[in-house]
């Protein structure tokens, strides 16, 4: 990853977080989506669990700690399918 | 008839133990194989395959498996597909298996796949010699598919990846990203045999349903775009292929 400036531009910024989502062993997430509006940060997506989506904002803050965060991570859903796809 | 379970991108490790197994224990009354689609685990480390086949082993019916992109994170892709096989789980890498189901005979053929992007928007074996090991591993994946694929006897098969075969089921996906998402080749590698259905993941924000340009049905599994534990598909279906021979005996 990059240095550990905070980037100048927005754009940057977006790119850092991204890989820092990805490349960061305790995070490991590609499918996270990084938008700022204004002031914030705002976090979409899904995770396997709420412990993943904390870790998610943990990382985030602990590097850039001036940053304020919306965070609407979801946790997917487990349960079981209630039909069936006919393939012919 | 045939049912299949099918899922991806299922990324377990310690902190999902548990999170699947109610519904999976109930997968054996509904389906009678369960293929997933990749992404097994967070880092591919043998510990978290371990955790993987916790989860989703030992449920009464076969369980078939491509690695995904993140299971080759930590370079031991050989090692965790030797503690799934070691564990009764199938993993498939340019490879096929036969399965007997209700008197049928299901060919499966899978690998992982690759990106290399789709027609209008894809990379070529051309310039550096980075991109051109990039495409060149795109290719050989590909081709090792559809020999796979062409090689299996069977009364339906079905082809599954990691990576997406048409740009159908990325729908959702920014574009930018697309040649990191599938590649062409596969497509044409599942339309070079008689192939019923194409399984991927890998496309988090993609959508659920596209075909190949050759017309074989491609169902995205990835668990963020299902929302469920695992999507149940229907083949050769009994009351489908009667339903179909009384509406053609009525026109």
């Amino acid at each position: 990853m990059g240095d550990d400036m905070a980037p100048e531009h927005d754009e940057y910024l977006e790119a850092e977080i991204q890989r820092l989502l990805t490349e960061h062993g305790r995070v490991a997430e590609q499918g996270i989506t990084v938008h700022r509006r204004e002031q914030t940060l705002i976090l979409g997506g899904e995770v396997e669990t709420a412990e993943r989506r904390d870790e998610i904002c943990r990382q985030i803050t602990s590097r850039y700690p001036d940053l304020e965060i919306a965070c609407d991570i979801g946790i997917i859903r487990a349960q079981a399918p209630t039909d069936v796809e006919e393939i012919s | 008839m045939i049912r299949i379970a099918a899922v991806g991108d299922v990324h377990v490790d310690k902190d999902v133990l548990g999170r699947y197994r109610p519904a999976l224990d109930r997968l054996p009354e509904v389906a009678d194989v369960l293929l997933v689609a990749g992404d097994l685990t967070r880092h591919g480390t043998v510990a978290e395959a371990r955790c993987f086949a916790t989860e989703f082993g030992g449920l009464g019916v076969p369980v078939i498996v491509v690695l995904g992109n993140h299971d080759h994170q930590s370079d031991q892709e050989t090692e965790v597909a030797r503690l799934l096989t070691d564990e009764g789980i199938t993993v498939l890498e340019g490879s096929a298996t036969v399965l007997e189901l209700h008197g049928h005979r299901l060919g499966v053929a899978g690998a992982k796949g690759f990106g290399g992007g789709f027609a209008g928007a894809c990379a070529s074996n051309f310039g550096e010699r980075e991109m051109k090991a990039f495409v060149e591993t795109t290719e050989a994946i590909a081709e090792r598919l559809g020999a796979a694929l062409r090689g299996v006897e069977c009364d339906a098969l079905v082809a599954l990846t990691h990576y997406a075969p048409v740009p159908d089921t990325l729908a959702g996906e920014p574009l930018e990203i697309y040649p990191f998402l599938g590649c062409y080749q596969l497509g044409r590698a599942i339309d070079s045999a008689p192939t019923a259905l194409a399984l991927h993941g890998h496309a988090h924000h993609g959508s659920e349903r596209g075909r190949t340009p050759g017309g074989v049905p491609v169902r995205n599994v990835a668990h963020p775009v299902i929302k469920q534990a695992y999507n149940v598909y229907r083949l050769l279906s009994e009351e489908v292929d009667a339903g179909l021979v009384a509406a053609s005996r009525t026109r």
